[in-house]
Parts: C-alpha cells; structure tokens; sequence
C-alpha cells in the first residue's frame, strides 16, 4: 500500500508534465471536451426548460396535480358524469401535509353568447379561495376583479374571448348548458373580470363562474365534475397519490396528471431519454478525438515507455499512467466546461424570448419565453458519463502502450 | 495520378490508427446526421400534410379580417359560383366551399356546443381526408339534405348512432335563431381524439338556410397536387379573386402559423446539435492534421531545401484531408443512406413517441424520407468544415525556414 | 561469489522474410564484482545479450539466472521488479524521461519501489554530487549536455545500489574527453561499490578500461579473455 502511494506521486508528476508536452494538441483536445460538455449542459438546459414549462403550463391549465373524476368524465366530460363532493373519510385525507391545496369544480362544455357572436367554451364552477390556493395566478387579471366567493353571480372570462365576442367588462353575456335531464339551462352572467393567459388557446377556452352559482344554473345540487389535488413538486405526486386513491375508492377514478394527460407525462420520460442519448452521443463525437490524442501521445513516446519498462516500471503502472494523463485531461475540461455552461445559463435565468415561434411552441404545448433549467441532476450525469466512458475508452491506447516489448520500444527512434 | 495524390494517399496510411480513428468522427457524425436530417424531412412532411389535409388546405380564399376574428357574419358572397368558378379556371376539384358556425348539438341524452362545418358533398372529400375516414354510414346525400356526419368520439358522447336526429341550435348571420333537427347519416374515425370530438359537418346548402347565410359562405379550401406545387396555384388563385377586393388568399402558412413555428423551433434546436457535432468533427480534424504537420517538420524543411515551395506543401497537406474526408463521407453516407433506407421501410418508434406524434398528426411510427438532399447536406457540411480546420495546419508551413526546420528532431 | 550465468542461450529474430540469429548457444558467467566488456561488430549480439541478461528480453531457449533466481521464465511484471531492484540500465541515447529533471530522473527508480521521499532526495543529491553534477540537479534533460546526460543515467543506474549496471553504447554519443571521464567513473563505482559492469561497445578506449574482455561474432563467443 505504502509502495503505492509513493509511486502514485511521480506518475501523477509525469502524466501532468507530459501532458503539457504538446500543448497544442492538449490545447484543441481540451477545447473540444469544453465545446462537447458546454454542449450537453447547455442544451439540456434548455430542453428541460421547455419540457418544464410545458408540464407547468399543462398543469396550470388543468390545475391539480392528481384530479379524481367520474369513471367516464375523461372520455366524456359532460355533466352526467358528475360525483359527490368530498365525504368525511376524503376530507381527513385532504388533510394530509403532503397535501397542499385541494379545490372541487364543475366542468362542463358550453356555448357562451354576447350580442355580436357566440362561442363553445369550457364553463368551470370554482371555489374562489381554494382555486386561488391551487395555482390561479390573481395577477393574470387584467381588468375588474376575481370572483368572490362560491354564490358571486359573476363571470371571468378570457382576454381572448372578450375579443371575440365583442364584449367588455361589465356587459352581460349569456352561457348556456345542459341540465342533468338533457334540458337547456341557460342563464346570464355579468363579466367581472377578464384574464390573460400564457398562451391564447386558454383564453378562448376556459370561463369561471362561482360552484354554487352553477351548481343551481345545472339543477347538480352538491354534486361536481372534479376534485383537483396539489401537492408539493409535481414530479413528485406517488408519494401521497395512492392514498387519496385508496379513500377516494373504487366508485371514482383517481389519476395523477401524468396520466390524464398522456402527452405531458411522456414528455417528462422522452426528456430523461432524450438527455441521456445526447450527451452518449457528444460523448462518442469527443472520444474519437480522445483516443487518437491518447495514441498520438503514446506512439510518441514510444522510446521513453521502453526506457521506463527497462527502469523497471511495471506494465500496469504505464497503463495508469496514461489512464491519470487521460484523467486529467477529462476533469479540465470538464471543469472549464462546466463553468462555461454554468456562466452561459445564469444570465439566461430571466428568459429566452423565443416569441418569434410562440404559434409553434404553443403547439408544442410551452410559452414564448423559455427558462433554461440547470438541474444538478443533469449535470453530474455529463459529467459522471464523461468522466467514466472517457476513462474506459482511453484504456485502449493505455493498454496499448503498457504492452510495448521493451526492447523494441527502445529500437525505436 | 499525379504525385501530390500519391504522397497524400501514402502519408494518410503512415498512421493508420490516427487516420481511421479521424474518419472514423466523421463517420460517426456522417451517419447520424444522415439518419435525423432524413427523419426530420420526413416527419416534417408528414406533419404539413397530415395536419393540412385533414382540414385546413393548402390555401384558403376568406372575406378580409375572418382569419383573425371568424365570426358567422365575416361571410362572403356567392360562394358556390365563387368555388365553381376556381375548378373551372384551375382545372381542378380540389376546390370545396365551407360555411362554418357554432351550435348547441343535442341528442335525447346530451348536449355540447359545437363548431358545424358546412361543406359541399360534391367537392369536400376532395380537399379534406375526413370523408375517407367515414367508420360508419355515408356522406350526404344532396347538397340541401338535412343531415350531419360527426365524429367517433362526440357519437359516443351523444350516445347517439347511425339514424339518429340530432337538434341544433345557434344563431344565424342576422342573429336570428338558428334551428333544426338533421338526421346522422355517418360517423368517421380520424385517429385524432380532438378532431373525433368535436367536429361535425353538415351539408353546405342546408347550411345556408339553417344560419340565414343566403348565398354566403366563409372559406373556399383549395388543395394542391402536392405542398411544392401551392406557389404556382397561389398566383392564378389570386388572378381569379382579383376582381373580388373584399376577399383575401391565405396560404396554409397563414392559416396554420403554429405548424411552420414548431418546425423552425425544431429545425433550430435540431442545427444546433449538428453545428456542436460538426464542430467536434473539425476540432479532430484539426489536431490530427496538425500533429501530422508538426511530425513532418523535418521532412518538410528537406522538401523546402530540395526547392519545393511552401504553396506546394500547403496543397499537399489539404489534399490529405480531403482524401480523409472523402472517405468519411462516402462510408458515413453511404451507411446513413443504408440505416435511413432500412427504417424507411420497416418505421421506428420509441417510448413516448405516439403521444408525441399525437400531437402533431403523426403516425405512431416514424419513416425517414430518404433523399439526394437529406443523405448529402449533412455530410458536406462535415466536409468542408473538415476542409476549412485543415487550413490553419497548412498556413503554418508558410513560416517554416528549411534550415532551423531541418534541425528538428 | 556467483554473479550471473547464462547456460546454451538462442534467440533469433524474423527481418522481413529473413530469420537472424542473435545468439547462438551461448553460455558465460560473469563473477560479481567484475568489469566486462562485449565487444564486437554490429550484429554480433551483444545488446541481445546484454538484453537478456538484464531481463528486458527472454531467449528462446535456455537459462539465465541473477544470483538465485531463474529469470529467463519470468513474466512481464516479475521481470520488471527484477530490473527495478537489481539491474541498472545505461543506454547509448535517449537514456532519460525528458519531463523529468536530473534529480527526478535519479528519483525515479527509487519512486517507483517506494522510497520515502526524504532518503531519496538524501540519495539522489549525494550521488548526483559524486557523478560531478552538483548543482544541475533541476534541469531538465534538454538543458543538460550529452555526457551530463549520460552521468545522470550513471546516478540513477546505481542510486539503487543494485548488483549488477548494463550498459549498451554509453559512449557512442560522446566526445573522447568525456568518453573517458565517464569510463573512469565506471572503474571507481566499480571498485568503490562492488558494483558488477557489463558494457556492450565497439569502441576501443572502453574496451581498455575491461577486466575481462569478450568477443562476439554471429551470435557466438570467439574469445573470452581476462587483462
């Protein structure tokens, strides 16, 4: 063990000091693993940033990170599949500390008509307070005021849509429905308040009225469309989705959002794939340059690995050798191009405007401004896999030269 | 073959593993850039026309002003001798006219308010593929007929079937009341659960008379043979409406803004990741190139003393890697083209991807569209930036003096 | 006492399609304590000898073995432990690791089989002062002359006080001034440490310096003389 400590020192000696041997080389091998590694950072930055935003936007959308539904309100979401508001035994779950805010709603297709048009929109029958717990940013109102309570007789709708339909603030519109039976409930409602949403779709879509108010508008009595659950980090909804599942029972379908929206949730999995291929495939670009720095310098030096065979330096100490050489060329550029990333990302912190294709991103599902997300997770997995795959590739040419025949690699000039 | 050939070939092969292993990065980015710029131009394709062809068209002729605000009394006049008009001068049936409106859709159970599309039986199926997809039933069987095609997914939720009356209800251009009770006479599945839950059609004549449109209607669709073909069409559409100054020729582009946005934000995210792979290529390129000039510096100030002059040597140096490039650029295309090919045929999919292609109207298994561009554009990109890395290593003989170069070990 | 012997030694070796003979039969054994010189024409086989008996090549038949020890069946590794403990090398050029300084280039060997570092630097300043390069003790090889080169191949040949110094040529790069400074410093390491010499060269101010002196020719002692 001794003897090997001490060794250790003079191979770390010779493979820093070779190393700078041939500075160009190292030069532009280091600037590639920079470029290569500021690459994997940066792009995933951005990827997550938009995936990230994408699920927020998802979820905002359709606030509640687990919702629990009729059995068939997802493939029909209309007012017969309506279910009863919390019972005790929800109620005490909801209670939960992994529970952050929960909130019920009715949710129902409509047709919402001013004097000028008419429109098919989704009429949401929400809880003020608890909307407003669960996610409903109060600053996206731009003009008049939130509703107040579940019996407020007003109606918010989308900047959009008051476009649209050539209304403002104040005026009456009239939404029609469905009751139960199949009768048409129609009713009209004064605009309290316009909002304004990331992206236009939302704005045409949803319109908020008071539970209550609906509720009679829609002869529901207690009943709702949904019970919408928030928790701490949406990534992580497992830790206390099956519990509510487990009350919630058999009679309801409890889905965490990830399923209720397919897209969103295969989008999270496709951006973990999607990082892992592509820094494996910068990876592979670099290691070609890597590799062939590690036999050019090894094939240099061809006479003085014979000498030190001929001094008495075993096989494996060459080997380790170039691995440390090889080593330390990774780590600074890792470190270089952790550091550039990491400086390239900060000032971009407050937004990409990427509004230029703001139709296409919302296509996509995301906003005009894209927030890189550094995630620690992302970047030591560049780095491990660097690190790792860079060592086990540079053994190659160290084997290579911890095989020279001592006699023949002195012969050499 | 001339001598500055020949050196070139033998110096290359002096270092074989140093050779392969930089045509091997190029080979590496070669066939990868080969196999994402053919599914790129493949799915990209398949993303215009699929999410085109299923409703908006190619172009659209539109009173001024509907795109941006398309409320029922943004309608135009005559639009049925309009259409006609189009087919005749065109030589086409791709040419359809549509009204559209919303309606409170009720069956005995259910009710939803929906967009209705009234379309010419005669001339939809031409422009539109909704038609085609028809499950069940048929399409209309006149152009007055009191009848409705819906959706798969809203006949489920209306629980309603072939045979089946459906009532509407809205409101017409004038704003009067708009009712009537229309017979379900086809239910088609498009694969899209948006499409297949919310769209209905009705014919365009009864259309008229239930909205109180007259003789009006909103858009005329026109479809090209092909995407590359919409320009040529585009300017004797025009001529034909010229007369007409109330209206406007949108192409699919406007129509559709999002489409053409997503692909630029994905051909950008895409070029940004080939230009890093590029740039890794040209980085191996360079060291190789220059450790090859540094080695030879010796040899290089013989060739000088012998009175070769450095331009010759410059050249020397750039034909070896060209010869490089070349090879990794027929091996890297040629094995894209052969990897690009094979899954054009067989498809490819990975976790994820159909909820993905969902989204955009794509096939849940994605075939790269192999072409002349699509196998070449990545790998002469590669090619001369190759070239251009190889630059710096040639100037540097421009400073060589034989003597001093001589005396180098 | 037994340094070195060698018993029926061949070897030979494939040049293009021609097979060479490097050594033919060859057996010697070489006293500790003695000061040997090969000599010979080019070709003669005396580096592969000398090789051979220092455990940086195997014959192809035969046997070879350093006080006790059967070398010629050893593995890569054991070989190199050999090397490291009992053999020092002197090569003609090229002798030291060009990123190393002359007292690194001492050190080296005495790193390797884990000397602390404060008797190596004791060691290696002592031995480097009585080569006569006091005072160049960080320099790096390409700022030292050649027969400073060769003097700090000399200290790291013997820093570890091993029985045995190969060397191959150490002169043939060296003017005849310092041709025979170093050779003087081989008779006196020799007869100061008790250190075994075998020194493969064709030249013949070495040869003089020789307590016994053998002659080679195609793989074969022709004449083995004491003087």
């Amino acid at each position: 063990m001794m003897t090997f400590q001490l060794s250790n020192t003079v191979i770390f000696i010779l493979a820093w000091r070779n190393l700078w041997r041939n500075h160009r080389r190292t030069l532009i091998m280091l600037s590639a693993i920079t470029v290569g590694v500021w690459a994997m950072i940066f792009m995933t930055a951005l990827m997550r940033g938009m995936v990230d935003d994408m699920l927020l936007n998802g979820i905002r959308n359709l606030p509640g990170e687990v919702q629990i539904h009729h059995l068939q309100f997802l493939d029909d979401p209309g007012i017969n599949n309506s279910i009863t508001a919390p019972d005790a035994k929800l109620l005490k779950a909801l209670q939960s500390p992994e529970v952050k805010a929960w909130t019920t709603r009715v949710r129902v297709p409509a047709v919402i008509s001013s004097e000028r048009d008419s429109r098919g929109i989704t009429l949401l029958g929400v809880e003020p307070g608890r909307e407003v717990q669960l996610g409903f940013d109060i600053s996206s109102i731009i003009e008049g005021r939130f509703l107040t309570g579940n019996n407020d007789s007003g109606l918010v709708i989308g900047a959009k849509l008051a476009e649209r339909l050539e209304t403002r603030l104040g005026k009456r519109v009239v939404v029609m429905s469905q009751d139960p039976d199949n009768n048409i409930a129609d009713r009209g409602f004064r605009v309290v308040g316009i909002y304004k949403a990331k992206m236009d779709s939302l704005e045409e879509l949803n319109i908020y009225a008071g539970l209550t108010t609906v509720q009679k508008l829609l002869k529901l009595e207690d009943k709702v469309s949904e019970i919408a659950i928030t928790g701490k980090d949406y990534r992580h909804v497992e830790n206390w989705f099956s519990t509510i599942k487990l009350v919630a029972g058999q009679t309801v379908q409890t889905l965490p959002w990830y399923e209720i929206d397919k897209y969103l949730g295969s989008m999270l999995a496709m951006m973990d794939g999607f990082v892992l291929v592509w820094i494996i495939v910068i990876f592979l670009a670099l290691s070609f340059g890597l590799v062939n720095t590690l036999v050019m310098a090894v094939f240099e030096r061809t006479r003085e690995i014979g000498l030190m065979q001929a001094l008495g330096m075993r096989p494996n100490m060459i080997l380790y050798q170039i691995l440390v050489e090889s080593f330390f060329l990774l780590s600074i550029g890792l470190l270089i191009g952790n550091a550039l990333a990491i400086g390239t990302i900060l000032p971009l912190q407050d937004g990409i405007d990427i509004s230029v294709v703001a139709k296409g991103m919302e296509m996509m599902g995301s906003s005009s401004i894209l927030y890189p997300a550094l995630k620690l997770n992302d970047v030591l997995l560049a780095n491990i896999i660097v690190i790792t795959l860079g060592l086990l590739t540079s053994f190659l040419p160290a084997w290579h030269a911890a095989s020279f025949d001592p006699v023949e690699a002195l012969g050499k000039d | 073959m001339n001598i500055t050939l020949r050196m070139a070939w033998r110096n290359l092969w002096r270092h074989k593993r140093r050779t392969w292993l930089t045509v091997g990065a190029m080979i590496f980015s070669n066939l990868l850039l080969v196999f994402m710029i053919s599914l790129q131009f493949g799915s990209y394709r398949m993303m215009i026309d699929n999410t085109l062809k299923s409703y908006t068209g190619h172009m659209q002729v539109q009173l001024e002003g509907y795109n941006d605000d398309s409320k029922i009394r943004n309608s135009f006049d005559n639009i049925i001798p309009l259409a006609e008009q189009l087919r005749q001068t065109l030589n086409t049936s791709r040419v359809a006219a549509r009204g559209v409106a919303f309606a409170m859709t009720s069956s005995e159970m259910r009710s939803y308010g929906l967009q209705i599309v009234g379309v010419e039986p005669g001339y939809e199926p031409e422009v539109s593929t909704l038609s085609g997809l028809l499950k069940k039933g048929q399409f209309f069987s006149g152009n007055n007929a009191e009848e409705i095609i819906i959706g798969s997914i809203l006949a489920r939720n209306l629980r309603v079937d072939i045979g089946a009356e459906l009532t509407l209800l809205g409101s017409g251009r004038d704003g009067s009341f708009a009712a009537g009770v229309v017979l379900v006479t086809g239910i088609f599945e498009s694969g899209s659960n948006d499409v297949d839950r919310s769209m209905a059609q009705i014919p365009l004549g009864y259309f008229q008379s239930l909205f109180s449109m007259g003789n009006q209607g909103h858009n005329i669709v026109i479809n090209a043979e092909d995407l590359s073909l919409v320009d040529v069409l585009q300017s004797k559409v025009s001529h034909v409406i010229a007369s007409r100054k109330e209206l406007v020729l949108l192409d699919w582009n406007q129509l559709q803004p999002g489409l053409q946005q997503a692909i630029q934000a994905d051909m950008f995210s895409a070029w940004f990741m080939y230009a890093i792979l590029i740039v890794l290529v040209a980085f191996s390129v360079l060291n190789t190139q220059l450790m090859s000039v540094l080695e030879r510096t010796r040899e290089f100030g013989i060739m000088m003393a012998l009175g070769v002059k450095p331009v010759r040597l410059g050249a020397l140096v750039i034909t070896e890697t060209t010869l490089m490039s070349t090879l990794g650029l027929a091996i890297g295309a040629g094995l894209g083209a052969l990897l690009a090919y094979y899954l054009s045929l067989v498809g490819f999919s990975y976790p994820g991807m159909e909820e993905m292609a969902g989204k955009f109207n794509l096939p849940d298994r994605m075939y790269p569209s192999l072409s002349l561009l699509s196998v070449f554009l990545g790998p002469c990109i590669v090619f001369i930036c190759s070239l251009l890395a190889s630059v710096y290593p040639a100037l540097r003989l421009f400073f060589l003096h034989p003597v001093s170069a001589m005396r180098t070990v | 006492m037994t340094s070195i012997v060698c018993k029926d030694l061949c070897k030979t070796f494939q040049q293009g399609d021609e097979v060479i003979t490097g050594l033919d039969n060859v057996s010697i054994t070489i006293e500790k304590g003695d000061f040997v010189c090969l000599s010979g024409p080019s070709g003669s086989g005396k580096t592969t000898l000398l090789n051979a008996m220092g455990g940086l090549d195997t014959p192809d038949s035969g046997e070879i073995t350093i006080g006790r020890v059967r070398i010629d069946k050893l593995g890569k590794a054991a070989l190199a432990d050999i090397r490291l403990h009992n053999i020092g090398f002197v090569f003609q050029a090229y002798n030291l690791i060009p990123v190393l300084t002359a007292r690194e280039n001492v050190e080296f060997v005495m790193q390797v089989s884990g000397l602390d570092a404060e008797e190596r630097s004791k060691r290696s300043y002592k031995i480097l002062r009585e080569v006569g390069l006091e005072g160049m003790e960080n320099r790096r090889p390409a700022h030292l002359s050649g027969g400073q080169q060769q003097r700090v191949a000399v200290a790291r040949a013997i820093v570890s006080q091993p029985t045995l110094v190969l060397a191959d040529e150490p002169t043939a790069n060296l003017d005849s001034v310092t041709s025979s400074q170093l050779m003087d410093l081989f008779v006196e390491l020799n007869q100061h440490h008790n250190i075994t010499f075998i020194i493969a060269t064709h030249d013949l101010r070495v040869m003089k310096y020789a307590k016994r002196l053998i002659k080679m020719e195609d793989g074969k002692i022709i004449s083995d003389e004491k003087q």
